[in-house]
């Protein structure tokens, strides 16, 4: 044992983060939603079928900086100091997330063969923004007290997409020891902003060589807001309800598409021992559709507006210094709309996990199921990481899983992330004969007091699951 | 079993109790009324360099004591100035390497050429080789910053004091406005 308690530790070592972390479905392979998360689960049913709209809801939210109560905490009323206090103590790569997903459709069976198929549609919506601090300072403090201090605008980074996935999935068992799975997804783009590699730099400088007081710099300006979904929701001055049809169009392949393909496998080391691993959302998405980018780019310096004395130009009219000023600017700092066309690429994802079972089980024999829980109890670490504009973030995660009986399930988790290093999860899983209720919740010492939460994830859902005796 | 039943329900309602009846406590969100941002920004104004040349009348080729220009600041019209300005500091500060004082006024004027503002200071004498340097402070405070949100004009004028020595020399002028705002 003494290598996976070694690997264990290394993991814990990595001081990690988390944004789509799934954690608590992860390698919970009674539920059909652990193929989301590992196209290669070892799932122990022969079929299922999600409650249309009700198979899965999750929501996510985290901030890695900041919470409510550092900002409305009742007993400081000096809101404003809270305020700039908070953005002085925030990174730029400190990180706000949203993520949202509803399965709409969700089943599957197994084959005569014992291969597993899945399939299902759900709406999936991901925000992500680093804090933008050296804007944020200048807009909550301006220039005055960072004299010679650039304001970098690489800090301005987010992305943001809606859309629907189309998916299918198959399981196949190679052999005792390995389970792989691939699942191809179909994007569905409703809305897509991204504004990432932003570059320049604004600068104030108090050079004793210049002519004034000060010299302003606004030095390789680079700034690029891709939008698509959004121009024509903005400017088209639609209904309500044409704006409803409209996005439900973009949702059945009405709008911007893309391709995405999700890997996993499952390798048992001993009867009681496994790994498995995932690959989720290795995608790209064509934004041709409703296109509109905002760019903002150029260089440009000045000390000031530059009397001539007298003020007429030659032709006897006043020298029309502030209209010359301005349209310096303009030619220097394009502000530019245009419509070209971009890609994108889907978050990726992987899971690793490392699982120990123990308390040995006695469960009907089925040649054709790939998976069979011979233990009560598993133990495992789990490593869970997401692609963002700037970095991976990660979520180091160890959890606890008891199967009580056939009918019900719990898994409590430990996971260390940027948002908390106390975050315990729950989720538990009861069936009364086919039908089965799942929830699952994160950082449950938060929901005491969510003011003070600097993350909360909620997860449930419902569906028929079968098994064949 | 019987133990399986006894855990379940806990275990659920554990569960169910912490996510619904979680709760935001020790906040006051009606603070989100009293959020402003209050930047303080340095903004370079006018800039210029003038020589005994620029005194000099470029219809007539006669020497004149006195010099002006307006400029325009457009900018003091736009709606973040007009509804968010709280104080203004303006900075001037004249090095002057002429052997003679100037008089100096500023004047903050409103669109239809009305004074709004008006300060006016000497500037101290210098010499060729030891430039001497005259700075000057003007600060607007809240209860008078409509002044400066009506005016759209600055205009400079610079008056020479004659004396016995050249006029041959340089008078620099540099200025800068700290904008404090509420928003």
């Amino acid at each position: 044992m003494r290598p996976y308690f070694s690997f264990a530790i290394i993991l814990f070592g990595i001081l990690i983060s988390q944004a789509q972390n799934k954690q608590l479905l992860y390698n919970v392979n009674g539920l059909p939603q652990s193929l989301l998360n590992n196209p290669g689960a070892n799932v122990n049913f022969d079929g299922h079928i999600g409650v249309p709209l009700f198979s899965k809801f999750h929501i996510s939210t985290g901030s890695s900086g900041v919470n409510l109560f550092d900002i409305f905490d009742e007993t400081n009323v000096d809101v404003n100091k809270k305020v700039s206090a908070a953005i002085r103590r925030l990174t730029r790569n400190d990180y706000f997330t949203l993520h949202q997903q509803l399965e709409i459709l969700s089943f599957g069976w197994r084959l005569n063969n014992g291969q597993y198929l899945s399939a299902g549609v759900y709406q999936e919506m991901d925000m992500f923004a680093y804090f933008p601090k050296d804007p944020a300072l200048l807009v909550n403090e301006g220039n005055n007290a960072y004299l010679n201090v650039p304001f970098d605008f690489s800090d301005v980074s987010f992305t943001g997409e809606i859309m629907t996935v189309y998916h299918l999935g198959i399981n196949k068992r190679i052999s005792n020891k390995l389970t792989v799975g691939a699942r191809g997804k179909l994007y569905s783009g409703i809305f897509n902003v991204a504004s990432t590699n932003n570059s320049g730099r604004f600068i104030t400088r108090d050079d004793p060589n210049s002519p004034n007081f000060y010299r302003h710099y606004a030095e390789n300006i680079d700034i690029r807001v891709n939008t698509s979904g959004y121009a024509s929701l903005n400017n088209s001055g639609m209904t309500v309800q044409e704006s409803t049809a409209d996005l439900l169009k973009r949702s059945f392949f009405g709008g911007n598409i893309g391709a995405g393909i999700d890997l996993g496998a499952t390798y048992n080391l001993a009867d009681n021992l496994r790994i498995t691993g995932s690959v989720l959302d290795i995608g790209i998405m064509f934004q041709q559709h409703d296109v509109e980018n905002y760019l903002y780019y150029g260089d440009y310096e000045t000390d000031g507006i530059e009397p001539l004395f007298p003020d007429v130009a030659p032709n006897d009219n006043t020298i029309p210094y502030w209209d010359l000023f301005e349209d310096e600017v303009d030619k220097n700092l394009k502000d530019e709309t245009v419509n070209e066309n971009y890609t994108t690429w889907r978050p990726v994802k992987f899971n690793a996990a490392l699982e120990f079972g123990f308390e040995e089980m006695v469960e009907i024999c089925d040649y054709r199921r790939t998976y069979k829980r011979r233990n009560y109890n598993l133990i495992g670490v789990h490593l869970f990481g997401v692609k963002r504009p700037r970095t991976m973030n990660y979520a180091l995660t160890t959890y606890y899983d008891r199967k009580f009986s056939n009918n019900f399930r719990a898994k409590i988790s430990y996971t260390v992330d940027d948002f908390s290093y106390y975050n315990i999860g729950l989720l538990v899983s009861t069936k009364i004969k086919k039908f089965n209720f799942y929830i699952a919740a994160d950082n449950l010492a938060g929901y005491f007091n969510l003011a003070k939460s600097q993350s909360a994830s909620l997860q449930l859902g419902m569906q028929f699951i079968f098994k064949k005796q | 079993m019987s133990f399986v039943k006894l855990l379940k329900t806990p275990i659920l309602l554990l569960l169910f109790c912490a996510v619904m009846l979680s709760c935001v406590k020790g906040v006051d969100l009606d603070q989100t009324e009293e959020i402003a941002l209050t930047p303080d920004l340095q903004v370079s104004l006018l800039v210029f360099d003038v020589t005994s040349v620029d005194f000099i009348d470029k219809d007539t080729g006669e020497f004149t004591a006195i010099i002006r220009d307006t400029v325009r600041l457009e900018f003091l019209d736009d709606s973040y100035i007009q509804d968010d300005l709280s104080t203004v500091e303006f900075s001037f500060r004249y090095t002057n390497s002429f052997p003679q004082s100037f008089r100096n006024k500023i004047s903050f004027l409103s669109e239809n050429d009305r004074v709004q503002h008006f300060l006016q200071f000497d500037i101290a004498q210098g010499e060729k080789v030891n430039p001497v340097v005259t700075d000057w402070v003007e600060f607007i405070e809240n209860e008078r910053i409509d002044v400066i949100k009506r005016s759209i004009q600055m205009v400079v004028e610079i008056e020479v004091i004659p004396n016995e020595n050249p006029f041959e020399g340089e008078l620099k002028f540099e200025s800068k406005g700290l904008f404090s705002f509420e928003f």
